[in-house]
């Protein structure tokens, strides 16, 4: 017993030790937020026609992308009619500009080929593969609409329109309209990726390019023939019947229409430039879906894709079309660093007056408690080496900033540290004062403030966890402290409070002294 | 008393206040409080800030004469507080320039504004723009925030109900709602702007209502264990309970409070980091209510809906008072030690003066068979 509380007070001393040495030694920072050190700032200038409404949406848009990042409290307003995108901690302007450019170019594109990475995914026949997804499109308002080619692989070599694959109907049927979507004659053998870029590589047009779908297979697809921008920005997912279906509205005019309408009139005749009659949904180079078109013209300006889904799937593809088409078409106009705006005497004053509190809590646990306020000292200083640490790697690793609400945050956790000790000495005190044996109270103060610490500590943490899950922005950067400081303390309260009070009620130190003012009995006074 | 003796008792956890006897007083004190927090919010709303609402910025190439502090002078001279303006420096590939953004203003004062700047770096006015700044705090953000708050509200109260009782669930979301609330009415009533930074400083304030009301439940589910074979009325068990940890919550109290008291000294009046001040008063307000509302809000509402238990209903009137519910805190769970306390309580009130050994050895601990739960 005695050793193992040796170990764990040494091994946790020597945790902290280790990484605060290593932190202090790579010279590495926690990177500090927007407020505090500044970042990147990007302008963006929106290009042809716009109204006020279409860049609100616009803002909402880029902001949904660039928190789906990760990068910490990024800051993005509307000025004027640009739009500003600031970035904390990033000094790379390059990479700045890498992560708004990359974000969510929605594209449509022509598919050539498709098969499987897997060799061994492809194998069941079109007949029996009724387990196989297939997508149809369906405008609302009569006609036929299109469906993706059950997953098996598709021969696009001989186009098959006559052949009926068995699975599709059942996936149009909740339609007026349902026509047995024409299916694609399965191969046997599955082509790979390789292989799909060799047997048509003599006559790819420019622009093409093998992509990974996000069902595994691989598609060969064509140059860009539309942009999200062709849909309207309220593609939803819809039930019908027992299947989940997707319902976007197509831009009237040049702008969407008819730029959609010359991709699907090309594919759906089965041109050279689209021998598969998929479109390939593309979101930063991943097909998202490649729907199989059923007609040529969509008069009723509405898009309808069907298909085995399940409700996340149309769910994710709604919000896809959604964001993927941002009504404004925006050009990078400047890319600067900005600089803080609180400034540097303000993080001065903020670590200043935690060094402050810090000493000023000390005191008071030292006036309080007397020598054993030594515990909370080392134990603070243990608990403090590990959450630098932390925050300096998670801050070099995943962009993590320190803004000045997380420092306040910090600041607030010295408090609830303290408490684990306070919650464990009162009790021990308790324990002390109805006579038992240093040793003996010791332990059973600990096992009850154990109970409490946990009970207490775990609320706090489920609020971490919860907001950290759901939330963005700066709650998310509050809720990643509140949740570190309160595994730190659990961690602290076992892994060293326990040991070090434990070993001290043993000690010989304490043989001859009294805690907290209390005199212990003479150990033949207690009860045995 | 002396203060003295004062603070040996709280110091030995001897105090014996009888709050569930004053818990009328504190409702009537806590509800005129949040009906003040409610009548500021339907008059004035909440201050909200440039990134709730928006405002306008101006947008100039830095020179000699135009920096920072000459930005801020401008922006005094015009009437516009600058403790929240957000004033920046950008480097681009077209040299320096500087941004300021503040709330809204009237169109006469963005126009003088821009030509005080222009004049102050001796440049023609239209090379200082002057736009509408939307808010960086979407709406989407609130969305999102409110629905964590609400998932967090089930499953705290879930986990409250499974590791305590359901009963404490109520009572600590209603102390906690408590908190938040007088801690928003402090904003809403000296017009405090509130930033990013208060939306996190209001979570805070959550969190540690919670955390503190979870510490003092604890304490009164021990003690309803320990009392659970005796006809012991909830009253006393929440005065037993508040008075044991009464040490401990002012303690933690203080020690949470010394670094946002010092981040309000120190850093903001020594400092002058003024950004600072209204963050720390709203944390100082939350923390003290917190503490105020586990014991004089959460655990009077436990007894109180515990009452309706026949268990506690047949004893709801009796509470102890004085040197008998001191009596309450050793381990007496028969009747007849009980009894014997409270027949000893003259020598033992004497005697918790005088000192605590002799006193503690007026009671000699009974034999350690405590049942385990």
């Amino acid at each position: 017993m005695k050793r193992r509380l040796f170990a764990s007070l040494i091994g946790i001393v020597l945790v902290a030790a280790v990484a605060i040495g290593f932190t202090v030694g790579s010279g590495d920072r926690p990177s500090l937020g927007l407020d505090l050190q500044g970042g990147a700032s990007i302008t963006l200038q929106p290009e042809g026609e716009y109204d006020a409404l279409a860049l609100d949406v616009a803002v909402e848009i880029i902001r949904s992308r660039v928190d789906a990042i990760g990068v910490a409290e990024p800051e993005i307003i509307r000025q004027g009619d640009t739009v500003v995108v600031n970035l904390p901690g990033v000094k790379d302007q390059q990479r700045a500009l890498d992560i708004v450019g990359r974000t969510g170019d929605l594209q449509l594109r022509p598919v050539l080929q498709s098969g499987s990475v897997d060799p061994t995914g492809g194998t069941g026949d079109t007949g029996t593969g009724n387990t196989d997804p297939v997508d149809t499109t369906v405008p609302e308002e009569g006609g036929p609409g299109e469906a993706r080619g059950a997953r098996p692989m598709v021969d696009t070599t001989v186009p098959t329109t006559d052949t009926t694959a068995p699975t599709t109907d059942t996936t149009v049927a909740a339609t007026d309209t349902t026509v047995p979507a024409p299916g694609v004659e399965p191969i046997d053998a599955t082509v790979d990726e390789e292989s799909a870029g060799v047997t048509t590589a003599n006559d790819l047009p420019e622009g093409s390019e093998v992509l990974l779908g996000r069902d595994g297979f691989a598609y060969l697809v064509g140059p860009v023939a539309a942009t999200g921008l062709v849909f309207e920005n309220n593609a939803s997912a819809n039930i019908q019947g027992s299947s989940w279906s997707v319902v976007v509205q197509l831009r009237g005019g040049a702008e969407g229409e008819d730029i959609w309408n010359a991709l699907t009139s090309r594919c759906f005749s089965r041109d050279t430039t689209c021998p598969t009659a998929q479109v390939a949904i593309v979101l930063d180079g991943e097909v998202i879906s490649a729907p199989v078109v059923q007609e040529a013209v969509f008069t009723g300006g509405e898009v309808q894709i069907t298909g085995d889904f399940t409700e996340q799937d149309a769910r994710d593809l709604a919000k896809i079309l959604e964001f993927g088409a941002v009504p404004v078409k925006f050009e990078v106009s400047q890319v600067q660093t900005v600089s803080p705006t609180l400034g540097s005497d303000s993080l001065r004053a903020a670590i200043i007056s935690g060094l402050v509190g810090l000493a000023l809590v000390f005191l008071l646990m030292l006036a309080y408690y007397r020598f054993v306020a030594v515990i909370v000292f080392v134990g603070l200083a243990v608990s403090i080496s590990l959450q630098f640490s932390i925050i300096t790697y998670l801050s070099k690793t995943n962009g993590l900033a320190l803004s000045l609400s997380g420092i306040a945050g910090i600041i607030v956790s010295i408090g609830i540290a303290v408490d684990s000790y306070i919650v464990f000495f009162e009790r021990l005190k308790d324990e002390l004062a109805s006579g038992r044996s240093l040793r003996n109270s010791a332990q059973r103060s600990f096992e009850g403030a154990w109970r409490t610490v946990l009970a207490a500590d775990t609320v706090s943490f489920l609020a971490a966890a919860v907001l950290w899950w759901l939330t963005v922005g700066s709650v998310r950067g509050f809720a990643f402290f509140l949740g570190l400081a309160t595994l730190a303390d659990v961690v602290i309260v076992w892994f060293f409070t326990r040991p070090a009070m434990l070993l001290l009620a043993r000690s010989k130190f304490m043989a001859t002294r009294s805690m907290f003012g209390i005199k212990q009995p003479k150990t033949g006074e207690v009860a045995p | 008393m002396s203060i003295g003796s004062a603070f040996g008792r709280l110091y030995r956890g001897e105090t014996t206040v009888d709050y569930y006897g004053k818990r009328k007083p504190a409702f009537l004190v806590s509800g005129v409080f949040m009906l003040a927090t409610v009548v500021a919010l339907v008059l004035g709303g909440l201050n909200l800030g440039i990134d709730f609402k928006g405002g306008v910025a101006w947008e100039g190439p830095a020179t000699a004469t135009l920096d920072q502090d000459a930005v801020r002078e401008v922006l005094e001279a015009n009437g516009i507080d600058t403790s929240n303006a957000k004033l920046q420096t950008l480097q681009g590939i077209d040299g320096e320039r500087i941004r300021v953004q503040v709330g809204d203003q009237p169109d006469e004062v963005r126009v003088a504004v821009q030509k005080a700047l222009a004049e102050k770096a001796g440049i023609e006015s239209q090379e200082v723009s002057v736009a509408a700044v939307s808010s960086s705090w979407g709406r989407s953000i609130t969305l999102k925030a409110i629905r964590a708050l609400l998932v967090f509200f089930v499953l705290v109260s879930l986990y409250i109900a499974w590791r305590f009782e359901w009963k404490m669930a109520l009572a600590a979301i209603a102390a906690m709602a408590h908190d938040v609330l007088i801690s928003v009415g402090v904003y809403a009533i000296f017009r405090f702007e509130v930033t990013p930074a208060t939306v996190v400083a209001f979570l805070t304030i959550l969190g540690y209502s919670l955390y503190d009301t979870v510490v003092v439940f604890d304490k009164v589910r021990e003690n309803i264990d320990r009392f659970a074979t005796s006809k012991m009325s909830m009253g006393n068990i929440v005065n037993v309970s508040s008075n044991q940890v009464l040490a401990r919550s002012l303690n933690t109290t203080l020690s949470s409070a010394l670094p946002v008291i010092s981040l309000l000294v120190v850093g903001s009046y020594i400092m002058g980091a003024t950004n600072l001040q209204e963050f720390a008063i709203a944390l100082l307000v939350g923390m003290l209510t917190g503490t105020y509302s586990s014991i004089f809000i959460a655990t009077p509402l436990v007894a109180i809906l515990k009452n309706r238990e026949p268990k506690y209903a047949a004893v709801a009137g009796a509470v102890a008072q004085g040197a008998e519910m001191a009596a309450l805190f050793e381990h007496t769970t028969t009747r007849a030690a009980q009894k014997a306390a409270a027949e000893s309580q003259v020598s033992r009130e004497s005697s918790v003066l005088k000192n605590t050994s002799s006193n503690v050895l007026t009671h000699p601990p009974r034999p350690r068979k405590r049942r385990r739960r």
